[in-house]
């Protein structure tokens, strides 16, 4: 049986970066069409801890694909269009916690979490900075307006987010990963 | 509650062309644009994308809440960035002295003094401003609504992606429906728990916790039932060839002169940039003229 490695991207992996760009998506159009309490709050949007939950369960390319792909899908059933940018951003933030992905051994084990909240941090933050500095050449804005305008409500609400709900999702996934035998 | 997609047939011109083609000219179209700061010449390409955006018979109703979204981010960029930060552009934006009007904002609480010198060439770089990115934000915004979904997968696929990788994007779209569906169902199964969504209550942690309930389950749920959609790909031996589409994509002339104007829009915005070094900022001398005195 042919080993596995952080980034090969089999059949498994092609199988759940569907399903979490698909769950992205989904979960992007609830808060946005739901009268969940989050949608009233543009700073709450769940979602996110999807791609990053994803990158750390199944590796960085099912991360990246759950964010790129997933918040593709978000914009087209909300009907806002492609925005290529802040797609490239959503994939880094699932990409980056799952460099984490090869050395996770228990999924509720508390330095396994502690490691995955560090990489979520580190996910959000690049994620959502790598766009917002794109900005600067596509719209023409200075790096102040880049930062205060895009990164830091993004970054922010995009790691409060992922630090909540991956640690949940890791335990919830931890009894699921033992039953599988995966 | 159905998930649906923007996408419905309208019969219109733009459809009849391969969904490559079109991204491929959106594409060329988009990196034109980025070359550019002449309002004179993005007006050109506003007039194009909105030519683009008429064919595609997309009605206000369909589209109100992508403009509402798209207009909303463009007036906070822009107004954050001429009026309170104002460091973009090029020198002569930055060296501008037709002041239009100069003042003082407050932050409350942290008593930070913003100080603010709207000049008239900042008022100008604004406006080119917001043509640039309501040209670049109008050129996409039509994809959703005018390219079939099913055909996403095909489409990456015949542009050059791996077959891997546009098969999850296929896959992807075809997953939608259903764990939507599954959304639905737990969150009806919650509520008859006494699970009350639209009161949940307290700050942004509490609130976040609070709704585990119902992304747990949903996730969980699709990651058990994945295990089940690996194993049926693997038994028919998924990604040991080069896969085939059940539906096949096949361009016609009209596809060619499509990507080849595009590709013709992108080698002249080139050239007329970078080598006859035209098309950086430009504010007409009347425009300067209209300061109060």
């Amino acid at each position: 049986m042919e080993k596995k490695t952080l980034w090969q991207f089999g059949t498994r992996e092609v199988v759940y970066s569907a399903i979490g760009a698909a769950l992205y998506g989904v979960f992007s159009w609830a808060t946005n069409f739901l009268a969940l309490p989050a949608a009233g709050n543009i700073s709450l949007r769940p979602a996110v801890a999807i791609p990053m939950f994803f990158g750390i369960a199944f590796g960085p390319w099912v991360g990246f694909l759950s964010g790129f792909v997933g918040n593709m899908l978000g914009d087209f059933l909300s009907g806002y269009g492609f925005w290529w940018a802040w797609d490239l951003g959503n994939g880094l933030m699932g990409l980056i916690p799952g460099l984490i992905a090869g050395s996770i051994t228990s999924f509720k084990d508390g330095k396994s979490i502690l490691l995955a909240e560090v990489f979520v941090i580190i996910g959000a933050l690049i994620g959502m900075l790598v766009p917002s500095l794109l900005e600067i050449p596509l719209s023409g804005i200075d790096i102040n307006t880049a930062l205060i305008g895009y990164f830091l409500p993004a970054g922010l609400s995009n790691t409060i987010n992922g630090l909540i709900l991956v640690p949940i999702l890791m335990v919830a996934y931890d009894a699921v990963a033992a039953r599988s035998g995966r | 509650m159905l998930v649906t997609w923007r996408y419905r047939e309208r019969g219109s011109f733009l459809e009849t062309f391969d969904p490559r083609a079109r991204w491929f000219f959106s594409f060329f179209v988009l990196f034109s644009i980025v070359f550019f700061w002449d309002i004179r010449i993005l007006l050109g390409f506003f007039g194009l994308v909105v030519f683009q955006y008429i064919l595609s018979k997309l009605t206000w109703k369909e589209t109100r809440r992508a403009w509402i979204f798209m207009l909303f981010f463009i007036v906070i960029i822009v107004g954050l960035n001429a009026l309170i930060s104002g460091r973009a552009g090029p020198p002569s934006v930055l060296q501008g002295t037709h002041t239009y009007w100069e003042g003082s904002l407050k932050v409350p609480l942290i008593n930070w003094t913003i100080r603010i010198n709207l000049t008239m060439e900042k008022v100008f770089f604004a406006i080119t401003q917001i043509v640039r990115m309501l040209s670049m934000a109008m050129l996409f915004m039509i994809i959703p609504f005018t390219i079939d979904p099913r055909t996403y997968g095909i489409t990456f696929s015949g542009m050059g992606l791996p077959d891997r990788v546009a098969f999850t994007m296929d896959l992807a779209f075809r997953f939608v429906p259903t764990l939507a569906r599954d959304f639905v169902t737990t969150l009806d199964a919650q509520k008859a728990r006494g699970y009350e969504v639209e009161r949940i209550e307290g700050g942004i942690i509490s609130q976040l916790r609070k709704l585990a309930p119902l992304v747990v389950p949903v996730t969980m749920g699709a990651i058990v039932n994945g295990e089940d959609i690996t194993n049926a790909m693997d038994l028919r031996c998924f990604g040991i060839r080069k896969r085939t589409w059940i539906d096949a994509l096949q361009y016609r002339t009209r596809d060619y002169v499509m990507i080849a104007s595009g590709g013709l829009i992108f080698a002249t915005s080139f050239f007329v940039k970078v080598v006859l070094n035209y098309g950086s900022f430009w504010m007409p001398e009347w425009f300067l003229n209209l300061v109060p005195i």
